[in-house]
């Protein structure tokens, strides 16, 4: 039988802000599969903000953001996607902007165990933030 | 985004060129060096503020974030190395973090939000009780969290969460032998011991007996304890039944009182 904390969820939400909320409440309900302390939590929900946030500002136009949650015997893989053709790397274009705005990412780097993000022209631009169960 | 009223903005330019003049004046003009450095504490509050209101929903006031941040951001502006290339702001956010999250480690915060959901999960459920009767359906969630002056959001959860922080069947087996008589939770569930729940009542009517007559002792002990009827009472104390039911009505109205005096 299947270790009951593996599993894999997938949410589409449209890229507007009043959605970030549904993320939040998903990523609270899938960690809580596995054994994350309640601030380990708040700091997933956070940091799903935060990227959602950073897609939602970066881009123009209507678009979904893709959120495909992980989860292992011991860390959850978040993979955030912003799903606009052609967009380049919204993530790494933020970071570089000055001022507050751009800070989303590094709130995510300071609050999770990994963090990476790729861009592709077709797929669109990617963030990968993992965090692990008692670290 | 604008700064607020009150702080100064920043930018990239004033920043590196704070910081120059930071390492120009380090261990050369003490009082040049407080002044640069001020100026970029100053300079920064509204990175603090940004980050610390991030983290203002965990039950920890905003103003008290503000200033563990600011301890973070002061520790960044001593230890950065504006050589390395790293922009300021990259480098005093996790360090910011760190410090408004060990606020809440050492604050035990761990262990108070599971407390407040589970709260907040019975405010909710007497809150949809007195909502329903009020406004004669169901309430909605919005209605609920403004009842409660909490958010949406937090509603959903307490309501999701907030009850089922490990449920587990009393049918769960707890040793594994297998086949030879498993125990399950439900064995391990404690009930009140009446003998116990007595032992109070016992000593108090133990110390009230004192207030009776030898008399009145051995009424009651024979009537009591040893289901003795009064005729039968009467009898072995040569006196009439009449008699036995007054004293025994006596003793106990004597018992009564002095257990109530306790």
């Amino acid at each position: 039988m299947v270790d009951s904390r593996i599993g894999r969820v997938e949410l589409r939400i449209p890229n507007r802000p009043e959605w970030v909320a549904v993320a939040r409440l998903t990523i609270s309900a899938v960690a809580n599969r596995l054994p994350f302390s309640v601030e380990d939590i708040e700091d997933l929900k956070l940091a799903i903000a935060e990227a959602c946030t950073t897609v939602i500002q970066a881009g123009e136009g209507e678009g979904t953001i893709d959120i495909v949650c992980e989860t292992d015997l011991n860390e959850l893989r978040i993979h955030v996607r912003d799903t606009r053709p052609g967009s380049a790397d919204v993530f790494q274009e933020r970071s570089e902007a000055s001022g507050i705005e751009g800070l989303g990412v590094f709130l995510i780097q300071a609050l999770m165990d990994e963090v990476r993000h790729t861009a592709d022209p077709r797929a669109g631009t990617e963030l990968v933030m993992i965090k692990r169960v008692g670290s | 985004m604008s700064a607020s009223p009150g702080e100064e903005r920043w930018d990239r330019r004033r920043t590196r060129d704070a910081f120059s003049r930071l390492a120009a004046a380090r261990d050369v003009d003490a009082r040049a060096h407080e002044r640069v450095r001020d100026e970029l504490v100053v300079a920064h509050l509204n990175l603090v503020r940004y980050l610390a209101v991030k983290f203002a929903n965990r039950g920890e006031a905003l103003e008290d974030l503000i200033q563990v941040g600011t301890l973070g951001l002061i520790k960044a502006i001593d230890r950065f190395d504006a050589e390395r290339g790293v922009e300021f702001t990259t480098y005093a956010t996790p360090t910011i973090v760190g410090e408004i999250k060990r606020y809440f480690r050492d604050k035990g915060w761990a262990v108070k939000v599971p407390r407040r959901l589970q709260e907040l999960n019975l405010a909710v459920n007497r809150a949809i009780e007195k909502l329903a009767v009020e406004l004669g359906h169901s309430p909605t969630v919005a209605e609920l969290a403004q009842q409660l002056g909490a958010s949406e959001e937090e509603i959903l959860e307490a309501q999701e969460l907030g009850q089922a922080y490990n449920l587990l069947s009393l049918d769960t087996e707890v040793s594994g032998d297998g086949d030879k008589g498993a125990q399950t939770l439900a064995d391990y569930i404690g009930k009140h011991d009446p003998q116990l729940l007595n032992l109070e009542d016992r000593a108090n009517l133990e110390k009230a007996f004192d207030v009776l007559t030898r008399r009145e002792r051995i009424i009651l002990f024979l009537r009591f304890y040893e289901s003795v009827s009064q005729t039968e009472i009467a009898k072995r104390l040569n006196v009439s039944q009449m008699h036995v039911s007054r004293l025994q009505q006596k003793a106990l109205e004597k018992l009564r009182t002095a257990l109530l005096e306790r």
